[in-house]
């Protein structure tokens, strides 16, 4: 009797915990629960805390609340200029209804491709419209909107609410690498170049503006020195021919007289002399001339 | 629990358990009560103490550089910050201890680039992003971050920390593919930087990733190796091109004061000529006008012994006199000079020995 007893209070015990095991779970703050009655969902949990459910006949399948990142493969996209280029784009989404995505998906993992499919699409079609250059700018976060607009609109469909697609990375294939380092190349030796050959014009500049000015300067004060040099002439001149004027007949005797004494003594070893001049006359004519006279 | 649910995949920091250390004390106080003989009214005693074992379990303290996020059930309903806080012990209750103050470092680009010392085409290739004129440079940077919101950081994203790492580089790609490669490399760098800070942390916030961004740092910003080399000739351009301009300057700068000191060389030169000249001029004048005064007072004695002094002068310093009867001479000055002249000039012009 009493081991009965305690048999029955055992298995009541028993009974309790799984009972309490099978209607209570708790949603953590970064969940959220569907549940499905006997495989049909009725409900959605989105506040966190501990919840009832019925035992056996309801199951709960719980959903992450938080924002995921899915980042798909790097894929190569032709652009609207025919350029190829490598993008690997990032969507940022989370499950926003759970009936719905559960309907339709199940799991992330399953959702996960048909989401990458849809932006994969989404992007081929927005960048086969533009130009390189137009990627490479301020529109670059423009295009990635259009198509972050694309895709939330379409994945709202299967419960998902896309927060935002961005590019990851967009680069030029590595094929066409080396052609973008050829042009790099030759655009830093015209760049080189350029500067060497600017050098070499601001020296010529500045060797032939100093020669100049050497010549100036110095054709000036040779023309100064010119000017100087006339004026002392003149100058003298004039101080000259002013006393001399006084008695031309006499400065020419007087300077006649110096040029004999001085350039023609110098000059010349041998002097021919005619006895007509003035002062042979005596060596002419002896002394007679004087009583004559 | 269905097969389905998705599994929390970031761990909670550190979390406060209470079981484990209830079993320990309850061996404890059963070797007690086995020294002291309480083994008859023991039930009652252990259920007791181990309800107050359950119940001071919830005591927990939250680190100053850490805040307390107290969940119950699961639900996020406290943020505590430092010092000692209670909570209602397991399984009602449970707390997260994030480290709120700590500044973490995120490398972009560093992995790859020790990779990259093996210098694969593939990794470098990695590292490698388009800039606004279409050329190719490879970058790395530093991003500082800290949690600004614990509650956002642990609840909102999943994953934060490899979310920021994507959102990071995607930031700073787009930054770069909108500057031009000089700029990126030389003068732009810090607007660069402070514009991937400011685009990455508008990213998160717009996230509500709870991550507060204090600082992107661009450590490397270099052309490809295989195109380094004409980028590093530009810079020897800029050298040569500044070279040959101070070359050409100090050319300058040599000839032009020279030519001035010569300038000034000819000037007083000049000078001189006419402070020599009109010296002579004026020597010259003052003595004609002294000798003329002592001429003027007896004109025809002065003037012929001035001219016979003369005469006296020419003949001393003459080696030889002929005395020419053909009678050709002019009066006054003596005409041999075209004698001589005619037959050996170079007598003429010779000064005598």
């Amino acid at each position: 009797m009493n081991a009965k007893l305690r048999l029955v209070i055992g298995a009541g015990a028993f009974f309790l915990l799984w009972l309490l095991s099978a209607t209570l779970y708790t949603v953590s703050e970064v969940q959220q629960a569907l549940i499905v009655r006997l495989g049909a969902p009725i409900g959605v949990v989105n506040e966190p805390g501990l919840k009832f459910k019925l035992p056996l006949i309801d199951s709960v399948i719980f959903y992450d609340r938080r924002l995921l990142t899915m980042e798909p493969a790097v894929e190569q996209v032709i652009l609207g200029d025919q350029k190829r280029i490598e993008v690997q784009t990032y969507t940022r989404f989370r499950i926003a209804d759970p009936l719905r995505f559960y309907n339709a998906v199940r799991t992330v993992e399953l959702a996960e491709p048909q989401l990458a499919q849809l932006v994969s699409s989404s992007l081929r079609r927005e960048l086969g419209q533009v130009m390189l250059p137009s990627l490479l700018s301020e529109n670059r976060s423009h295009i990635v909107e259009l198509v972050a607009k694309e895709v939330a609109e379409k994945a709202k469909d299967v419960g998902i609410d896309v927060v935002e697609v961005r590019f990851h990375r967009a680069d030029l294939p590595l094929e066409t690498s080396q052609a973008i380092y050829d042009r790099m190349t030759s655009e830093r030796q015209r760049e080189a170049k350029e500067l060497r050959a600017q050098g070499f014009e601001w020296a010529q500049e500045i060797q032939a503006k100093a020669d100049r000015e050497r010549t100036v300067i110095l054709s000036e004060a040779q023309r100064q020195a010119k000017i100087t040099r006339g004026a002392a002439d003149a100058e003298a001149n004039q101080i000259l021919s002013s006393t001399f004027g006084k008695d031309p007949q006499f400065y020419r005797l007087y300077r006649s007289l110096q040029t004999y004494r001085q350039a023609l003594a110098n000059a010349a070893p041998t002097i021919v002399l005619s006895p007509d001049t003035e002062f042979l006359r005596y060596f002419k004519t002896g002394p007679g001339t004087l009583t004559k006279h | 629990m269905s097969p389905n649910s998705v599994e929390d995949s970031s761990s909670p920091p550190r979390s406060v358990e209470g079981p484990s250390r209830a079993a320990e004390i309850r061996q404890w106080l059963d070797s007690y009560i086995h020294l002291f003989g309480l083994r008859g009214k023991g039930t009652a005693l252990i259920l007791g103490l181990l309800a107050i074992a359950w119940v001071s379990a919830g005591i927990y303290k939250v680190q100053p550089d850490e805040q307390g996020v107290v969940l119950r059930f699961g639900k996020w309903v406290e943020t505590t910050s430092s010092g000692l806080h209670y909570h209602l012990p397991y399984p009602i209750e449970t707390v997260l201890l994030p480290k709120v103050t700590q500044v973490n470092q995120l490398q972009l680009g560093t992995a790859r680039f020790l990779a990259a010392s093996a210098n694969t085409a593939d990794t470098s290739h990695e590292r490698q992003m388009l800039t606004g004129d279409e050329n190719i440079v490879e970058a790395d940077c530093a991003v500082s971050w800290r949690i600004k919101d614990a509650g956002k950081f642990l609840f909102k994203v999943n994953n934060p920390e490899a979310a920021l790492k994507v959102v990071a580089e995607s930031a700073l790609r787009e930054i770069i593919s909108r500057t031009p490669i000089q700029a990126a490399m030389s003068d732009k760098r810090q607007q660069v930087a402070e514009q991937t800070r400011d685009l990455l942390q508008t990213l998160l916030d717009r996230a509500d990733s709870g991550i507060l961004v204090t600082q992107v740092q661009l450590q490397r910003v270099d052309p490809p190796s295989v195109v380094i080399d004409a980028f590093n000739d530009v810079q020897r351009a800029r050298a040569d091109q500044e070279r040959t301009r101070n070359e050409a300057e100090a050319y300058a700068n040599d000839i032009i004061p020279r030519a001035r000191g010569e300038a000034s060389h000819i000037a007083e030169e000049s000078e001189a000529y006419k402070s020599q000249v009109i010296n002579l001029a004026q020597g010259d004048a003052k003595s004609f006008q002294l000798i003329y005064a002592s001429y003027a007072a007896d004109k025809d004695v002065t003037a012929w012994r001035l001219y016979l002094e003369s005469v006296d002068e020419m003949l001393k310093k003459a080696t030889r006199v002929i005395i020419d009867t053909s009678g050709k001479g002019m009066s006054g000055i003596v005409p041999f000079m075209h004698l001589t002249d005619k037959d050996k000039p170079e007598t003429v012009k010779e000064p005598p020995k």
